[in-house]
Order: C-alpha cells, then structure tokens, then sequence
C-alpha cells in the first residue's frame, strides 16, 4: 500500500457535487452530519472545496450543463481520489435515462477526465444513510 | 368576487375569444387568436385580477398553442386561456413579460424548448438549455431529435450571462461582481447568482439555471399515465409526495375518477408530514446561515421522527411512490395510528420548544427583522407561492382555496404575516408545522375505512390542470391526453419557479451579509457555492463563499455584542 491510499484512508474529507439530482441524495447527505448519524465521529468531513478533498460524493444525473462543471471540479481534487456515485441517477442515470439533457452516467463523464479514477456506487433512490455511510466504508477497505 | 361575478367579469372580453368552455365550476378554458392574446392577458392579469401561475407551450399537429394559466385564489378556480399561433415556419407571439414580470421567465424557456418568439420580450436570454446546446434544435417539438455535441469552440449565439437590453440589470464588467454558484459546500442543486455591488450593498442580481434541467417533461411522454407519478416525485426529493398528487389530480380530472375517501385522507397525511419534515428543514438551514449552528443541528435531529413515520408508512423515507390515479397503493394499516399519534405528540413538543427558542431570541429578531423585505405589491407582480407570499400578506393557499384530498373536511388554519421580510417567513412556517399536525392528528382520528384505491380503465381524450400546495407553494401541473396512454403533454411548474426570480425584490439594495439568508428565505430548492467570489470595488479584494458566511455571522455577533446579549449556551434553548 503506498502512503498516498494509507493516508486517503484516514479521515476522509469529502466534497459533496450535485450534478443534477432531485435533491434527495443531497439532503440525505447533509443528514448524514447531523445528530442522528454524526459522520464526523467517524472522521468523515464535508468541505468547502474540492481542492481540500480527498473524496467527492457526486449526486445527480450529469446533465447537459453540469458535466464541464463536474470535470472541472474533479480537476481540481488532490489525486487520489475515490468518486462515490451516490443514488441511482449518479450510478447509471435511473429514470431520467431518455431525457434529452441529460449526458451521463456520470462514471462514464470521470473516466473520459481520468481513466483510472477509483469509482464506488451507491445505489438506491435516495440510498439510505446507513448504506452511504456503509459504502464508504467498504470502498476504502477495498482500497 | 363570487363564481358568477368572475363569469360575467370574464364574458367583457368576449368579443376577443373563438371560444369559452367551462367543464366544471372551477375550470375555464378561453380561446383565442395569437393576435389578441396580448390584450386579453392584460384583462385577466390587470382588470379582473387574476394571478398568473404559468404558460405551458404545445407543438400540435398544425400550429402552436400558448396556454396561460390563471388562477382566482377567492373561488380556487384556475382559468386557461390558449392562444394558437398559426405560422409554423416563424412563430411569434406578443410578449406578456412587460406588464407581467413573472411571466418573464416562462416566456424565454418556451423560447428555448419550442423556439417561438416574444415580441417586445425585454429580456431574451438563454434560460434553460445548457451553454454548448446547438442553436435551432428545440426538444419539445415532436419531431426533435437528442442533439450531439457542438464543435468544439463554437460560441452560443445567445449571450448567456450578459443581458441583451442594456436598460435593464446588465451586469457592467465596470462594476464589481459577486458571483455566487454553481456550486455550494453545504448541499442540493447548481444556481449561479450574479450580484452586482457597489461597497456593501447588493445593487443587482442576475441568475443563470439550467444546472438542473432533466427534461422531464418531454421523458413524461414517453411514460404511460401510471409510471408517470414515479418520475414526477423525482423532480424535488423534499417535495416528492405534492408532484406526483397534482398530476394525479389533473389525470383524475380526465378520466372523471373519484378516488375512495379513504385514499383522500391518506394523500392527506402523507402530505402534511411531508410539509412538517420540510419546513423544520429549512428551519435548520436558516439557522446555519446566520451562524446559529445549534439550531441546524436540533432541527435536523427533530425532523428524523417524521422520516422514520414516513418510511414506516410507504417503506422510503423520501420519495414514497403512494400516490397513484384513482387512489393510493399503500394504506396506513390502523395498528400504526396510536404510534404515530405518540410520535407526533413528542414532535410537537419539540417543535414548541424550537419555535419559543427561535421567536423570542432579541437576536434573531435584530438580525431577520427588516431584511429582505419582498413587499406586498411584489408579491403580487411576481406572483409567489406558499410561504414566500404568505409571509408578504397574499393569503393564498391552495389547500384552502381549491380544497383537495381531505383538506375541505377539516380543521385548520392559513398562516398569514404582514411584514414581508425573513422574519415573517420563518414565522410562517414555524407555525404551519403545528396546523400541520393538527391536520395529520384530525385526519388520522377521522380516518374513513374502505378501500384506498379503485380501479381506472382508460384515460379519454382530454385535458386538464391539478394543482396542490408543496412545502414550497403551489406546485402546478397541466396534463393532455389523445385517448393513448401517454400524456401529449405533461407541464410542470414547481414552486419555487416563481418564488426565485422575487429575488430581484427582495435582495437589491440588501447588504451582502444578508444575501446568504434572503436567497434562503423561500427555501429554493437551494443553492449558492464555495467557488463565489466577491469582489469589493473599493479595497479590490476578492471574497470566496467561506467569508460570505463569515461576514453574515458577524454580523449577527456583533449585533448581539450591541444588544449586550449573553453568550448563547445550548442549555438556554
């Protein structure tokens, strides 16, 4: 393991980028620093920036207008990062799939910016709390 | 104004229209020629009055329709007057936008999805199409394909950010600029604010949206009638259980379907704790933006009882896919009753709590009183929703004015502030909570038995509006049908569709410290950034988001400071 992923592992703060989404995913989100679930507890932070973060949590289908956004905002994040795809529409663009503005899925858009980016999914519409606080963790034991 | 005085208030104009129907009592539909409709939409907005919800653009077989949809809040009935537009090589109509500021918005999106013209449109920019979106490709017209990329370096013809009348709120590259979006640290969806300001105070303000559009309504027809109501609880997550109820009611109104009784008072329920976990939300919100992070974090954790109830209710937390045409698919089984009764009896008191906490502070009325004043006649003008109008003393509330679901049997009240400014807002919605659980407990108490669906054979050529009041204000959707089982048409407008654009009311001439919490006050479905920079004319020093927010607790501490307030400890909430 090289020391850049040992320290990925510790703590990782996360930059929250909505895409295109209903909301839902977002606000589960920020649920997920309030009381009930208290992800700072375990280390987890949302961050101001992207350049602070050393995982973003990407929401939303990745419409027309959001995708240079995105890429941009990807840039921008110390490598490496880990992208979660949080929800169903991130994952592969659920039920907004036809719609004529919409250009993801959204994994498709980061690997066009960076081939070997570390993608994890979280499914579900909205995935619960617990299932994103799950995903993260397994992601990083993957690592 | 009773029924009979609008008809025959309406019967004035007559000499202008092709036609006039009345299906119902509370539904007219008038009809006209392209070339009159400029005048007859002044005589519905400025001599009967109406209030304009929105218009909805039709490509049909062999012309253009413009619908514009009214509603007389004192009766609940919803007025549409259609405008057809016979060229369809070059289609024009009169632009409404110069006597009626909300329909500016509305007018440029039918521009981009239809690609007709608004004569004398004061303001037609690019609205909802995404920068690189080839020009002369318009979505919604039947015969429109998806669009591939643009080449590379080519421009939009359109200016995007810079407005086309230099007469009207041009950001001049001369002055100093805040811009605010696309992205926000804290959560939901890409707006872009432009504010221009001279020193402190906020002198304009542009938006650019678009970051969001799905297109839904056009994925709407491709969906058969029942699938619908899934997508369309998709368009907000914090709103999903109004969407899909007004498109449900408007299809009803189609079919002629009267859902079991039983079904009303669950559509009822659903709603209503849908409204209590998302004002206590914004709740919440308001608190983190002026530094008072103790109540975001007591807010939140007192909203999660209403999910949990929720979840227990339709098996999701969000998005709960109840509704259906002709019922609900889950019913509240009985034994849940007494628990919810116990948890709402508990939220209640915390609300209580919350509310004592957040009203009598000296502080937060120093801080939120005067601020972001959307005064009465704006209101009007921009015809805001829900507690965003409620709040400016535009007592209108759909659930009231247009009884749906359970809401005429019942007992409650609407929730009316006179002052128009933050402070206002967040009473009403403080006190729209406890009406709510008023609702749900009377609801829950009378609860008719019987079953909560029945059965919907086909839905007939037809057309008509549902309407239903969200958390946010009066969601709106208009349906079509050929007799298929598609929609031809499907429009939506969500709330806070009109209740953004009142920011141009309500921000200019604010201090930048305030901006943060007035963008907040109608609970848009909400959004500013971290990548916002501020830039002062004088000490040419640029701000990012984290000083926004900073300046705005400040400010709040150093009013506190002035009042000669103690420390705020959590025991003392």
């Amino acid at each position: 393991m090289s020391w850049k992923i040992w320290s990925l592992k510790k703590s990782p703060w996360v930059f929250h980028v909505n895409a295109g989404a209903c909301n839902n995913c977002d606000i589960e989100i920020v649920n997920l620093l309030t009381p009930k679930f208290d992800v700072e507890r375990l280390g987890i932070k949302l961050v101001g920036s992207p350049r602070h973060a050393d995982a973003l949590l990407v929401t939303g289908v990745g419409t027309r207008q959001a995708v240079p956004r995105l890429k941009e905002v990807y840039r921008q994040t110390a490598k490496p990062c880990v992208v979660f795809l949080v929800g169903a529409c991130s994952c592969g663009t659920g039920i907004f799939h036809e719609g004529y503005h919409v250009e993801g899925p959204v994994d498709k858009i980061i690997r066009e910016e960076d081939p070997n980016a570390i993608i994890a999914y979280v499914p579900g519409c909205p995935p619960k709390p617990e299932a994103m606080i799950s995903g993260i963790v397994k992601a990083l034991s993957a690592l | 104004m009773n029924q009979e005085e609008l008809n025959n208030k309406l019967s004035e104009i007559k000499d202008k229209l092709i036609a006039v129907e009345q299906p119902a009592d509370s539904r007219i539909y008038l009809t006209c020629e392209a070339e009159n409709s400029y005048a007859v939409n002044k005589f519905l907005f400025e001599d009967v009055p109406l209030r304009f919800v929105i218009a909805t653009g039709i490509d049909s077989d062999d012309c253009f329709e413009i619908l514009y949809h009214y509603a007389y809040d004192e009766t609940g009935c919803m007025v549409t007057l259609k405008a057809f537009i016979r060229d369809r090589e070059n289609p024009a109509i009169e632009s409404i936008a110069p006597f009626m500021p909300a329909a500016e918005w509305i007018e440029r999106e039918i521009h981009d999805i239809l690609g007709i013209e608004f004569k004398n449109h004061p303001d037609m920019r690019r609205l909802i199409l995404a920068d690189d979106w080839p020009e002369g490709i318009y979505p919604l017209r039947k015969d429109a394909k998806k669009p591939v990329k643009r080449p590379d370096g080519e421009v939009c013809s359109r200016p995007i950010v810079q407005s086309q009348s230099p007469a009207r709120r041009t950001v001049e590259l001369s002055k100093p600029v805040v811009a605010v979006g696309p992205f926000h640290p804290l959560q939901e969806e890409m707006e872009f604010f432009q504010l221009t300001v001279d020193g402190e105070i906020v002198t304009d303000i542009d938006m650019r949206i678009s970051y969001n559009h799905r297109g839904i309504e056009k994925i709407s027809e491709s969906l058969q009638f029942d699938q619908v109501p899934f997508l369309v609880s998709r368009i907000c997550g914090i709103c999903s259980a109004s969407h899909p109820l007004a498109y449900v009611q408007a299809v009803e109104d189609i079919a002629g379907v009267q859902p079991p009784e039983r079904a009303l008072y669950v559509r009822t329920i659903i709603n209503e704790l849908e409204r209590i976990h998302s004002h206590v939300l914004w709740v919440g919100l308001a608190g983190h933006f002026i530094g008072y992070d103790t109540v975001f974090m007591w807010a939140w954790k007192y909203r999660e009882p209403v999910l949990d109830l929720l979840e227990e209710i339709t098996g999701n937390r969000n998005n709960y896919g109840n509704v259906k045409v002709g019922g609900c698919r889950e019913d509240i089984p009985d034994e849940l009753t007494p628990k919810i009764l116990k948890e709402l009896d508990k939220i209640e008191k915390k609300m209580e709590m919350l509310t004592k906490a957040v009203l009598d502070d000296p502080i937060l009325h120093a801080r939120l009183k005067g601020v972001g004043i959307l005064t009465r006649e704006a209101a009007v003008d921009y015809a805001v929703t829900g507690p965003t109008a409620r709040g400016s003393d535009v007592g209108i509330d759909v659930r009231r004015d247009d009884p749906y679901a359970a809401y005429g049997a019942l007992d409650w009240n609407v929730i009316t502030q006179t002052e128009g400014d933050v402070f206002a807002k967040a009473v009403v919605r403080l006190l729209e909570t406890f009406e709510s659980i008023k609702i749900v407990r009377q609801a829950l108490k009378n609860l008719p038995d019987g079953p909560v669906t029945t059965e919907v054979k086909e839905i007939p050529p037809g057309e008509a509006v549902g309407h239903a009041e969200a958390p946010r204000g009066e969601t709106f959707h208009y349906v079509r049908s050929d007799g298929g089982n598609r929609p031809v048409r499907h429009k939506v407008r969500a709330p806070s569709y009109v209740n953004v654009p009142s920011f141009r009311a309500s921000c200019i001439g604010q201090h930048i410290a305030d901006v943060t919490i007035t963008l907040a006050a109608v609970d848009p479905c909400y959004s500013c950034t971290e990548r916002l920079a501020v830039v002062d004319q004088h000490k040419n020093v640029i701000h990012d988001y984290d000083t926004l927010l900073r300046l705005s607790r400040e400010k709040t501490a150093r009013i506190k400071k002035e009042m000669g307030a103690p420390e705020l400890k959590m025991e003392d909430l």
